[in-house]
C-alpha cells in the first residue's frame, strides 16, 4: 500500500476516520448505559436521553455508517472486517484511561494479537 | 445468566454480520465514493443500505442490554467474532478468496479476542470470590 497512491490514502483516511469515531461511540455508550443509579426499563431510557451521552454516541454511529460504508466499498468485505478489528485495541486503550478497565497480561496478549493480525492484513493482504 | 450473554452475543454477531454483507452491496453500488450529496443519495437510493440499517438498529439494543452488565472492552470484544462469519460468508457472497494474509490475520484476531475473553471471566472470578488476589 504505498502512501503516495490516492486511493491508498483515501483507505488509510477512512479507516483512521472510523477507528476515531467508533471508540468515540462506543466510549459515549458506555457513559450514558454504566451509570447504576439510572434505575430500570423506561425510566433508564429517560435517565440516558437526557443527558448528551447517549446522543454523542448516537451522532458518531451516524457518521462512522457512512464512512464505513465508503471504507467498504474500496476494500473486498473480508479484508475490510479484518482491518477494523483494530477498534478492538483503540477501546480497551481508551478504557484503560477513561474509565479505569484493568490491562492484565492477558489482555496485554490478547491486544498485541489483534494489532499482529490486523498488521498482517494490511500489510500483506 | 450465562445463557442470556451467549444468546445476547449469538444476536448481536447475526445483526452484525447482516449489516456488514449489507454495508459492502450498499457501497459497491454507490461508487465512485466522494464526499458529496450525491454519494450519500446514491447510498440512499438503493435497498441495502436499509438491510444494513436494520442490522445497525437491532445490534445497538442488543448492545445496550448487554452493556448495562458486561464491561465494555470484554463485551465488544465477544462482539467482534463476527469477522469469522462475514469472512466465510465473503467466499460465497462477494468471491473473495480466502487467502493465506486473511487466514493468519484472522487467526491472530480470533485468538486476540479469545485472549480478551478469557481475561475479562478470570476477572469476574476474582471479583465473585472475596479474598482471592486479582490477577
Amino acid at each position: 500500500m504505498p502512501a503516495a497512491d490516492p486511493a491508498s490514502s483515501l483507505v488509510a483516511g477512512l479507516w483512521l476516520l472510523n477507528v476515531i469515531l467508533d471508540t468515540a461511540g462506543q466510549l459515549a455508550f458506555k457513559a450514558a448505559a454504566g451509570n447504576p443509579d439510572a434505575g430500570d426499563g423506561l425510566a433508564r431510557w429517560k435517565h440516558m436521553a437526557a443527558r448528551p451521552w447517549l446522543w454523542l454516541g448516537i451522532i458518531s454511529y451516524v457518521a462512522e455508517f457512512l464512512v464505513w460504508i465508503a471504507f467498504l466499498s474500496l476494500v473486498p468485505l473480508s479484508e475490510g472486517v479484518l482491518l477494523g478489528s483494530i477498534n478492538i485495541v483503540a477501546i480497551m486503550i481508551a478504557g484503560r484511561f477513561l474509565f479505569g478497565e484493568k490491562l492484565t497480561r492477558l489482555r496485554v496478549i490478547g491486544i498485541l494479537l489483534v494489532t499482529l493480525g490486523v498488521t498482517i492484513v494490511g500489510v500483506a493482504g | 445468566m450465562k445463557r442470556f450473554y451467549l444468546f445476547g452475543f449469538l444476536l448481536l454477531m447475526a445483526f452484525d454480520t447482516l449489516s456488514q454483507v449489507s454495508f459492502k452491496y450498499a457501497g459497491s453500488q454507490a461508487l465512485p465514493v466522494a464526499a458529496s450529496m450525491a454519494w450519500i443519495q446514491r447510498v440512499f437510493g438503493q435497498p441495502w443500505v436499509y438491510g444494513a440499517l436494520i442490522g445497525y438498529i437491532g445490534a445497538f439494543f442488543t448492545w445496550m442490554s448487554l452493556l448495562k452488565h458486561a464491561p465494555i472492552g470484554p463485551a465488544f470484544a465477544a462482539s467482534h467474532l463476527e469477522v469469522v462469519s462475514v469472512m466465510l460468508l465473503s467466499i460465497w457472497l462477494f468471491d473473495e478468496p480466502l487467502t493465506l494474509p486473511r487466514v493468519l490475520g484472522a487467526t491472530a484476531i480470533v485468538a486476540g479476542i479469545v485472549c480478551l475473553g478469557v481475561a475479562e471471566s478470570h476477572q469476574h472470578h476474582a471479583a465473585a470470590e472475596p479474598g482471592t488476589t486479582p490477577n
